[in-house]
């Protein structure tokens, strides 16, 4: 049947875990960049970093649905751990961790295409 | 021409991703697991690993077909820190949904989300 093959997305493929870090990196870096933890500002931060963030993945033009989640803590010598357990399809989902002095970052992002 | 009408591109009502239920299913493991529990640094990045896979299961099995989930815990150790996590998502806000769970004592955070998204 014709037509059914037709849905072809130039650059398909499982999901980049570097390109992912660098847009990370720099998101972070812009919103961040050195200054020390702010109470009043943290809000500001965590909401900023998220959706500049994923505005510039959706930007990429990729047919996939994306979580980021982003944790923003305070240095006082505590010590946070981070996991995850996912459920999805191996072969086209991914995500990416991002750490950097404060915030802890997970782009996880599922393929939309259809079976 | 064949061929079945009965693919879902929509999951029915009762099969949607329940953030209530799941919430609750969140509020008991982790209840369970860290009640009492000290945070312990060469203990808890297996801790958190554990929890992590314990609630996918559970999860799984509540009968969310069609539903691929991310879980992701956070355990921190309380040191009167300030600490802020937050999310977004692009999805489809009509089948697509998430359940989040804070649990603390005085020794430790932790802080768990599960993300629901459906599979066309």
């Amino acid at each position: 049947m014709t037509g059914m093959e037709e849905y072809h997305n130039g650059n398909e493929g499982s999901f980049s875990s570097e390109e992912a870090d660098a847009i990370v990196k720099e998101c972070i870096e812009s919103v961040i960049g050195g200054d020390d933890y702010n109470q009043n500002q943290v809000n500001k931060w965590t909401a900023t970093i998220v959706e500049r963030c994923l505005t510039q993945l959706v930007r990429q033009g990729k047919p996939y649905k994306y979580i980021v989640t982003c944790a923003v803590m305070q240095k006082t010598g505590a010590g946070l751990h981070s996991a995850n357990s996912c459920y999805w399809d191996t072969a086209m989902d991914g995500k990416d961790d991002f750490k950097s002095h404060y915030t802890v970052y997970t782009v996880p992002c599922e393929s939309i295409r259809p079976p | 021409m064949e061929g079945s009408d009965t693919y879902l591109i929509r999951p029915n009502h009762q099969h949607k991703f329940k953030p209530a239920i799941v919430k609750e299913y969140i509020h008991e493991i982790v209840r369970e697991r860290l009640s009492g529990v000290r945070y312990n640094p060469e203990e808890v990045p297996e801790l958190s690993h554990s929890l992590a896979d314990c609630i996918k299961d559970k999860v799984k099995n509540a009968g969310f077909d069609r539903y691929k989930l991310v879980v992701q815990v956070v355990i921190g150790e309380q040191r009167g820190q300030g600490v802020k996590m937050s999310s977004r998502c692009l999805w489809d806000a009509d089948t697509d949904n998430y359940a989040e769970d804070v649990f603390m004592n005085d020794s430790l955070f932790c802080v768990v989300a599960v993300f629901g998204s459906y599979y066309y």
